[in-house]
């Protein structure tokens, strides 16, 4: 859902949107990712109306209002203009039918007129609506890019996140967000991780404080949005625990209904947490590419065992035959 | 032991970078997971950068949410520090 204010507030000069009429109605949702052009329902034609989609009223809408009698117009536009409408649009500056001001002022439905043509209005507001409608969830962890792979890095408070990406950043990788990760799916298919706009590319460093990363090492160690790969869990050294020493079974983790590969690593005085992290994103760009070190050295093993075994059974078939 | 609660923000300022210190340092005696959640979103209270990022201000409600054996006296310790004002413009 989204308030129609924040719509204006945030949409409104790159659609170049005027307010007509409707004030209040501003406070109103949007419900629905959905834009209609009304066309064929102005002719009367109700069926499968669904009214509470964003309508845009275009060149095409306007003259044929235009042409029908005064009374036919007000019936036919407060037909679909219930008050479940969220918004109308007009496009390119076209002059509104009075009846629709009359009519969207009444049923309190905020009337705008945009500088854009309704092909370009149309795409334009269906994109930013499936953006604003993707369903967004917040992540402690710290997001950086190693080598091309968006990692996230999770885990207890002071075990390391922000020391370790900033020895990343160091080494030429990128920051995307410390501590606080966004995270988006887009087309209900992948994940895209961001910062949020007021700590944006700030970390925080135990003993030094809060420091701007763009502006300590440059604009070429951040980026604002990095979709989300793989996840990498740092760890206190647990003696008692098990790690993963082969690395053939693959964990993963859920992250809004999509699952993303998962890796613990045990953290302890000796072991280059940066080094290991980027190892892991090597790795992952390697399996990426259909090569997985660790089935290929099984497969290889178990090749090699089975060839002996056949060997073994040759010797003995043969000295059997001997005898 | 999980529990919610709701509390009021009361100084002036906000919650700016004083009192997310106090906050993050106050949670530093106690084990239980601690999160903030300020409109519809949700951040580990034990994270400067997360109470930040939430940028709430004067009198708006943040809903506390502590999982652990200590949990009512976090909510407790919490609340306390929210009703003081963070010791701001008394």
């Amino acid at each position: 859902m989204l308030l129609i204010e924040h719509f204006y507030e945030n949409y409104g000069k790159e659609l170049g949107l005027e307010l007509l009429a409707g004030k209040a109605g501003l406070n109103k949702r949007i419900r629905k990712p959905e834009v209609h052009r009304p066309g064929l329902s102005l002719t009367g034609y109700k069926k499968n109306l669904v009214t509470a989609r964003v309508l845009i009223f275009g060149k095409t809408e306007l003259e044929y209002l235009r042409e029908m009698d005064a009374e036919i117009r007000r019936e036919r536009l407060e037909s679909i203009l219930t008050e479940s409408t969220p918004v109308v649009m007009i496009t390119k500056r076209f002059r509104s039918p009075k009846e629709l001001k009359v009519i969207c002022e009444k049923n309190g439905i905020p009337l705008f007129r945009a500088d854009l043509t309704a092909t370009t209005l149309l795409s334009r507001i269906t994109f930013i609506l499936l953006e604003e409608f993707s369903p967004t969830t917040t992540m402690h962890g710290t997001l950086v890019e190693v080598f091309g792979v968006g990692v996230l890095i999770q885990g207890e408070s002071s075990v390391g996140k922000s020391e370790a990406a900033l020895g990343l950043i160091e080494r030429g990788h990128r920051l995307i967000s410390d501590d606080v990760v966004k995270v988006k799916k887009k087309e209900g298919a992948h994940l895209v991780g961001y910062g949020p706009d007021l700590t944006r590319h700030l970390m925080e460093i135990r003993g030094i404080g809060i420091i701007n990363v763009a502006h300590l090492y440059g604009a070429v160690c951040v980026r604002p949005d990095k979709g989300l790969d793989i996840v990498v869990k740092l760890e206190e050294w647990d003696d008692r625990h098990f790690y993963d020493r082969v690395g053939l079974e693959e964990k993963f983790c859920d992250i809004l209904g999509m699952s993303v590969p998962f890796h613990t690593l045990p953290v302890k005085p000796g072991r280059d947490v940066v080094l290991l992290i980027e190892t892991i994103a090597l790795n992952h760009r390697l399996k990426e590419m259909g090569y997985h070190s660790a089935k290929e050295f099984n497969s290889k093993l178990l090749d090699t065992i089975s060839k002996r075994q056949n060997k073994r059974k040759k010797n003995e078939a043969y000295a059997k035959s001997e005898d | 032991m999980k529990l919610t609660q709701k509390v009021k923000i009361k100084n002036d300022l906000g919650l700016h970078t004083r009192p997310a210190t106090v906050i993050v340092k106050l949670l530093q005696a106690f084990n239980s997971h601690v999160t903030f959640t300020y409109r519809g979103d949700t951040i580990n209270a034990r994270s400067i950068m997360g109470i930040l990022m939430l940028a709430a201000k004067k009198n708006c409600q943040i809903k506390i949410m502590a999982d652990g054996d200590d949990a009512d006296l976090v909510i407790e310790e919490l609340a306390k520090a929210f009703e003081s004002k963070f010791g701001e413009d008394l």
